[in-house]
């Protein structure tokens, strides 16, 4: 991991009919890590994300890789090295090959190239054998993990993640984010990964910022985060967390 | 982007096409009824053939058809109502009004005659017969040429043409005679249309034969001075062929082995009031 | 009973006896509401897609004209479409009135509005999200475009389907700009409106028969490109 920083975003402002909804001094994701933004909603966490994703117009000093890109016009071209994964799979008409596919075709990467990558990447996530099936005939589960498949099949420098097992049921969940886990300590993805839920920080996060009304109030590791709120919004944040898994747990201690 | 924009404008012409040069077109604004008759269908192609021109026959209400030529938008005139073409004359906006053929107007109705027109002389006062018996008459009431001669028949008649047993289509004169057909009354119609659609109805001619029912065709030329777009030598062309041997030949033979009777009487070179006179 | 008896013989004497004359209006109907049709989707598709995509002063205001034409009277069209080709109107000068030109023009007029709205209406029931995941996977504008247009192609298809018929069905527009001549504006509405008004019903049938066909054959096509491969769920 190292101290190499992959996004580099300074005074970094969005505004929505007149509001400020982020505002953000500093932000910074190190290579290689995987970094949880976490925070209540309408705190601002996707806004973040698709700030950073440059998906949005937004004030800001950016630098990816270390270089500062000239924006708007290199967007496409750094977006091409990104890919992201929503809350809902978003997949097109067509098999789910197609649909794995599509971000390889979009770069014209050629076709022998597109078929080994598609069938490595499907098969990461375990739904090798659906490779055929039409995309409107995926149960949530089946669906999220093939927009995963997507994302990956593009080796991408920058991965982002906007909640993507908040539309599950409790055992998808748990099943998909083990295989992601795996995923990204192979791959070593960097990867951005936005959440309202505490328990998926622990297995996959290295790093947590705990982001509230558009602006980051602390950011260290789970530990830190957890065992040291800097402040009491932080504090409420994690207290509620706990005696909520801890009153789920208590019938069974 | 551009290039898309010349693609559709190059598109669009060629659906217009045979590109040929303008002066082939002479647009001639004539009636419904005229068209109806068939004498176009006989004369155009015959002129077409002599003269290299097209002829684009629009054939619309005589109101429009006149206002056509006020507008500069027609080369050629070919119209029945005298009142109005010399008012359009008189205005400088068609010149060489010549008398072209006529043919006549009758009354038809059913066939037993329920408001005894049958044997009357004057078309007035068939027409008074019909406004008092309260028999369902039919009008075209699309201010045609036809119209225009019913409503100067119900004056010359000195009676209101109102009330439930007076009816109006707006439509053209073959489906006026339907109409009539259908509610067995009695309608004003051109011998011509009354011939040709004579064998799906069931009325009859009650009256013919009034002066006051001629229908007299001119043709005019639309008064290029006024409008320099005007296809002069086009509209010159056709106006001496409706005019010439062959135009009024074929105008007097139309229809004779059809119906028993030619449809029109060619009266190339005479002028309105010999016809009046005559009859 | 009797009349339509008549006239579906009528339609069928005209169609089978190689009646140069219908045949020849058929082709011209043809020629002239396809080549609209086909003009339309150029302009009304992109315009469309556009519209639902962009965001700029005046959209919605455009919007509404849009809107606005797709409900407009044929014959209203037909005479402002005139006031410009007549030899007094501006465009006089390109001699279009009363050719088939003209008709294509009425009617692109037409049928452009019809598409442009259901492309709109299409696209904009299309997830919301849809575009920004797809921009985020590495499309740029014209391939985002074309991959929202694949996906909302159901409507988009309607849409074809719709401003076709619209402007094969019309007959106020055709017959303002074109004139129905013979031989060489003339198509089959118009000239049923025609035979109607000279009373010659069985005729006029027998054409509009000629006329249905003509559209369901052209509306077949497009309905089985459609529904081509769909496995809808059905309820039981």
């Amino acid at each position: 991991m190292g101290d190499a920083i992959m996004i580099q975003a300074s005074g970094l402002r969005v505004t929505r009919e007149r509001r400020l909804v982020l505002d953000v001094p500093e932000f910074a994701v190190k290579a290689g890590e995987v970094l949880a933004v976490i925070g209540p909603n309408g705190s601002g966490k996707s806004t973040l994300l698709q700030a950073l994703a440059l998906l949005l117009p937004a004030e800001m000093g950016y630098e990816f890789d270390g270089r500062a890109p000239r924006l708007p016009e290199e967007a496409l071209a750094l977006r091409r090295q990104m890919a992201v994964v929503f809350q809902r799979p978003l997949l097109v008409e067509g098999s789910v090959y197609e649909n794995v596919a599509l971000g390889l075709r979009l770069r014209g990467v050629a076709d022998s190239e597109i078929r080994s990558r598609v069938a490595e990447s499907l098969a990461m996530f375990g739904v090798a054998d659906l490779a055929k099936r039409p995309s409107r005939a995926l149960s949530g589960g089946e669906a999220q993990r093939v927009s995963l498949a997507r994302a990956m099949a593009l080796r991408p420098r920058m991965l982002f993640l906007d909640e993507p097992f908040v539309a599950l049921d409790v055992l998808t969940r748990s099943a998909i984010l083990q295989d992601l886990r795996r995923v990204l300590r192979e791959g070593g993805v960097t990867t951005l990964f936005v959440t309202h839920d505490f328990a998926e920080i622990p297995p996959l996060a290295d790093r947590v910022s705990v982001l509230m009304n558009g602006g980051t109030v602390q950011t260290g590791t789970p530990r830190e985060v957890f065992s040291q709120p800097a402040d009491e919004q932080v504090q409420r944040l994690v207290r509620a967390a706990t005696d909520l898994l801890g009153s789920l747990m208590a019938p069974f201690s | 982007m551009r290039r898309l924009v010349l693609l559709l404008v190059v598109a669009v012409l060629m659906a217009g096409c045979g590109g040929k040069p303008s002066n082939v077109d002479v647009i001639l604004a004539t009636t419904t009824s005229t068209q109806d008759s068939g004498l176009l269908d006989v004369l155009v192609p015959l002129f077409e053939k002599q003269s290299g021109y097209r002829v684009k026959t629009i054939a619309v209400g005589t109101g429009q058809a006149l206002a056509m030529g006020e507008k500069g938008e027609a080369d050629v005139l070919l119209v029945h109502a005298p009142a109005d073409e010399k008012k359009l004359v008189d205005a400088g906006f068609a010149i060489e009004r010549k008398l072209v053929a006529h043919n006549d107007f009758v009354i038809v109705g059913p066939k037993n005659d329920p408001a005894l027109v049958k044997g009357t002389k004057a078309a007035a006062d068939a027409m008074k017969k019909i406004a008092g018996a309260q028999v369902p008459f039919i009008s075209r009431g699309d201010d045609s040429g036809t119209h225009k001669k019913e409503l100067s028949l119900w004056k010359a008649a000195g009676v209101k043409n109102e009330g439930k047993w007076y009816q109006q289509t707006g439509q053209g004169m073959g489906q006026t005679l339907n109409v009539a057909n259908e509610k067995n009354g009695y309608t004003l119609t051109d011998r011509a249309t009354y011939l040709t659609v004579r064998k799906n109805l069931s009325l009859e001619i009650v009256l013919e034969g009034d002066a006051s029912l001629l229908n007299i065709y001119h043709v005019m030329l639309v008064n290029p001075a006024r409008y320099s777009k005007v296809n002069a030598e086009g509209a010159r062309a056709f106006h001496g062929f409706l005019l010439s041997t062959e135009g009024q030949g074929a105008i007097g033979k139309l229809g004779a082995d059809k119906y028993g009777q030619p449809l029109f009487f060619a009266d190339g070179g005479k002028t309105e009031e010999q016809l009046t006179a005559i009859k | 009973m009797e009349a339509i008896w008549q006239g579906v013989k009528a339609a069928v004497h005209l169609l089978f006896s190689g009646d140069p004359e219908t045949w020849r209006i058929t082709f011209l109907t043809l020629r002239v509401s396809g080549l609209a049709t086909l003009i339309s989707v150029l302009l009304g598709v992109p315009a469309g897609v556009l519209l639902a995509l962009t965001r700029f002063p005046g959209r919605r205001v455009l919007i509404s004209l849009v809107n606005t034409g797709m409900a407009l009277p044929p014959v209203v069209v037909g005479l402002w479409v005139s006031i410009f080709l007549w030899r007094s109107g501006p465009l006089g000068f390109l001699q279009l009135m009363y050719t088939p030109a003209a008709m294509v023009i009425a009617q692109t007029v037409i049928a452009a509005p019809v598409i442009a709205g259901f492309t709109l209406a299409g696209i904009g029931q299309l997830d919301p999200q849809l575009a920004m995941q797809l921009t985020a996977l590495g499309a740029s504008r014209w391939q985002l475009y074309r991959l929202l247009v694949r996906e909302a192609r159901l409507s988009i298809l309607a849409a074809v389907i719709a401003g076709f018929g619209a402007v094969v069905s019309e007959v106020g527009a055709s017959t303002m700009v074109g004139g129905n001549i013979p031989g060489q504006t003339r198509v089959l509405t118009t000239a049923t409106v025609m035979e109607v008004s000279k009373g010659n019903y069985n005729l006029a049938i027998g054409i509009s028969i000629v006329l249905l066909l003509l559209a369901y054959a052209v509306t077949l096509s497009l309905t089985l490109l459609q529904q081509r491969g769909r496995q809808p769920w059905v309820m039981r």
